[in-house]
């Protein structure tokens, strides 16, 4: 049965040409743009490197201040004082990883600028964070502890830098007139990774900012690893409850609040959400009303060719009705086979993705990014063309099943 | 005649109700386009109010200065500067607020006249600012020595936030409340698109250092001449390092800061026009493959229209005028949904922006139909009455 709606389907194709060209063309580039942008989500809230352990991880991005009678607040990133009295005390993580946010230095080799982003980090980030070292290690806990000067530079760094990869441990990188020694290359990971991402790593403990404050506001990040995917939630009560016990600070700001959220609630709480909620509900809902807005163009320019295609075919219908088709069998067969040019459509969007893809990677248009078509966003892209699929060939098979024999019949002379 | 067209189009309503739809999205889309496109080449033909070539920021962050007492940091500061300016390749250096030109920091404050409160960007600055980005005065006169022997604070507004305190004009010499202080208007200024090139016009006060401004003044300006090169740079920088005591230090030229600050405004506007134009491209198509289809359908119709004295010329143009009358009908409904943004103020822009953008958007899509029946029109002009009466 599916094999002759097959042969039917290719047959149609081939009679109109022209038609053939405008459906394929219109499901081909919708499913491109959509891939596209569908990877492009991808890469920014799972990268894989150099988070291999991001579905055990939760993020702290924001702690803030408020009076809620009064109406101020103040709202950013943690402090050093934040993570030293209080974050050091949970018990539910395997690990806590601390790292400033990362800001630009200036250095001048031989009169060129280059500028570096600096980011400040404690020794158990390189645990938390696998990053791939071309050669050298991470400092050590005590290297840190003694506020040892060295650093760990990305490839693109060391390459920018020294002019090569190969043979810089040990060596000296100057910026903003201090003096490192480099410990270890590591291979850059994607700018659009705020929590992992930066140029230069250097102990916190050499941060020129005086990190003895007691404010709990700052410029770090935190990121902590639970021993599993289970203990998550069980990692994430444990720091509310641990938020809940801070007195307040000062008579200025009397509520405090942070959370701890998986990767991409992290970014969507500061901006959609707010105390009560992560505001994961309403990204989520921008970015399905995003491609059901987009796709609704497409789809009504594809029933509108679709009805006008079926029209063609009266006396086939005509027939088949004729010798006793049910009107279910004819609307089926129909849907059956617009899924089959919509396949096809996929297909061909595949492979423009692909190169658009490609294109994206080779000219380097993310600075540190590789998009990937992974099975997650093939997956989506191939439930996103059955949807498409189906919204296009629902209503000409019902307009299709609704003709009178008859005037099919005379339709078709 | 034309209540003929609808009698036509109403017959065929079935087929129509799909093109009515699918006309009123596209036209919605480059209403979209079209707003965006109208409301930034506005601000883009805006004159940008100073001058960002040769001015270079200095960020020095963590600057170490070993006092509290006031007198003592305006005689450092001053120092610094005087030190900074004797380079042959110096004209001047300003101290700033850290919302200087082409940063992603804002300050906001509100600022009172009588009844009238309005929310204003703050920019604080030395009265060097001047001679470094050159605004262009438009009344008054900018700040200078002499301020120091006025009774109030003097402040400095752009022409926006002019027109909003001071709508019967005459603002020099008039007293406004700044976050709770009276000041004295000084002068005007043209507005500074010190956002970037797109940036709208946006409300600004401009204010003198106040007692705890060299607390934690963290940004300069400098005007340099043409010939400093990479490496007066690169000997700015150590001079500035043994200037700022224990700070780190940041040198970046204003005209690559805007290049990166209209990156920002443009990427996201160029990615929002190639979906856009491939879903015109995608309708158009769709629209003329329906049309030339319809016309294979209606050839008794068309057939009996040429056989009882209608020319190729009349068959040509009903197709055409048939098709401009749906989608007329379609910018109606269009029209009326477009209308409300600027009836409800949605997304802050403009009532003029969005009227533009509707004629225009109302022209694109009646050009765009147009195009695409004048083929089919065609083609209905070339059926031989005798074939297709044959026919039936």
């Amino acid at each position: 049965m599916l094999s002759n709606y097959f042969k039917i389907a290719i047959a149609v194709l081939k009679r109109r040409k022209f038609f053939t060209f405008i459906s394929l063309f219109g499901i081909s580039f919708t499913l491109t743009i959509l891939i596209v942008i569908t990877s492009f989500i991808d890469h920014l809230v799972d990268p894989g490197y150099p988070d291999a352990n991001r579905n055990r991880s939760l993020y702290v991005q924001r702690m803030e201040s408020s009076d809620p009678k009064k109406g101020w607040s103040r709202s950013g990133p943690v402090s050093f004082h934040f993570y030293d009295k209080y974050v050091r005390s949970l018990k539910k993580p395997e690990l806590v990883s601390f790292q400033s946010m990362p800001s630009p230095t200036v250095t001048y080799i031989n009169n060129r600028k280059l500028s570096l982003d600096v980011k400040y980090v404690n020794a158990d980030f390189w645990n938390v964070y696998t990053f791939s070292f071309i050669e050298g290690k991470p400092f050590s806990a005590e290297q840190l502890a003694r506020s040892e000067k060295l650093a760990v530079i990305t490839d693109k760094t060391s390459m920018d830098y020294f002019g090569t990869t190969q043979g810089v441990v040990g060596k000296t990188i100057t910026t903003d007139n201090e003096d490192y020694t480099v410990a270890g290359v590591v291979k850059a990971g994607p700018i659009t990774d705020i929590p992992s991402y930066g140029e230069l790593y250097l102990p916190y403990t050499l941060m020129k900012g005086d990190f003895k404050g007691t404010t709990l506001n700052g410029s770090f990040l935190l990121t902590l690893l639970a021993r599993s995917e289970n203990e998550v939630d069980a990692v994430k009560e444990e720091y509310a409850a641990m938020v809940k016990r801070i007195p307040p600070q000062d008579k200025e700001y009397t509520k405090i609040s942070s959370e701890a959220d998986p990767f991409l609630a992290s970014f969507a709480r500061p901006i959609l959400g707010g105390d009560h909620s992560d505001g994961m509900t309403k990204l989520t809902g921008f970015v399905v009303a995003f491609f059901l807005l987009f796709l609704l163009l497409p789809t009504i320019n594809l029933v509108n060719i679709n009805v006008s295609r079926i029209m063609e075919r009266s006396s086939e219908i005509a027939v088949r009705k004729a010798f006793g088709a049910s009107s279910r069998i004819l609307a089926v067969q129909f849907i059956v086979e617009n899924l089959i040019l919509t396949f096809i459509g996929g297909v061909l969007g595949l492979l423009f993705s692909l190169l658009v893809i490609w294109v994206i990677n080779t000219t380097e248009l993310i600075p540190g990014g590789v998009l990937t078509m992974n099975y997650k966003v093939l997956g989506l892209s191939f439930v996103i063309c059955m949807i498409f699929g189906l919204l296009s060939g629902v209503y000409p098979a019902w307009r299709m099943s609704k003709l009178q024999v008859v005037r099919a019949l005379k339709m078709a002379q | 005649m034309l209540a003929h067209y609808f009698k036509l189009i109403w017959n065929r309503k079935r087929q129509n109700f799909l093109l009515f739809i699918e006309i009123l999205v596209a036209f919605l889309v480059v209403f979209g386009v079209f707003s965006s496109i109208v409301y930034y080449y506005n601000n883009y033909k805006r004159p940008m109010g100073f001058d960002y070539n040769n001015v270079w920021t200095i960020t020095f962050k963590n600057h170490q200065t070993g006092t509290e007492k006031k007198d003592s940091l305006i005689m450092l500061y001053e120092a610094i500067r005087n030190r900074v300016e004797a380079l042959p390749e110096v004209e001047a250096m300003t101290y700033t607020s850290e919302n200087a030109p082409f940063t992603m920091n804002t300050n906001g404050t509100d600022v009172k006249k009588g009844t009238i409160e309005i929310m204003a960007d703050d920019y604080t600055m030395d009265e060097y600012y001047s001679k470094v980005l050159k605004p262009e005065v438009l009344e008054g006169s900018w700040f200078s020595s002499r301020d120091n022997g006025r009774k109030l604070p003097p402040v400095v507004l752009n022409e926006t936030s002019k027109e909003k305190l001071f709508p019967e004009g005459g603002a020099v010499g008039k007293k406004v409340t700044v976050s709770g202080t009276e000041k004295e208007v000084i002068g005007v200024i043209r507005d500074l698109k010190d956002k970037g090139d797109y940036n709208a016009p946006f409300k600004a006060v401009y204010s003198k250092p106040d007692s705890g401004f060299y607390n934690w003044v963290s940004v300069a300006m400098i005007r340099v001449s043409p010939s400093a090169d990479a490496a007066f740079e690169s000997r700015l920088y150590k001079t500035l390092s043994g200037l700022f005591k224990g700070a780190s230090i940041e040198i970046e030229h204003l005209s690559e800061k805007r290049v990166v600050k209209n990156g920002i405004t443009v990427v996201p506007l160029i990615i929002w026009f190639v979906v856009a134009g491939f879903l015109i491209v995608n309708v158009a198509l769709g629209l003329f493959g329906v049309l030339w289809y319809n016309i294979s359908l209606r050839r008794q119709e068309i057939g009996l229209r040429r056989a009882i004295g209608a020319t190729s010329g009349d068959v040509s143009r009903q197709v055409v005028t048939e098709t401009l009358v749906l989608s007329a009908l379609s910018l109606i409904l269009g029209g009326f949904f477009a209308v409300q943004f600027p009836l409800l103020h949605l997304f802050d822009l403009p009532s003029g922006v969005y009227v533009t953008a509707i004629f225009l958007a109302m022209a694109f899509i009646l050009l765009l139909v147009m195009l695409c029946a004048v083929y089919p029109g065609k083609v209905a002009a070339g059926i031989q009455p005798a074939v297709a009466l044959h026919e039936d």
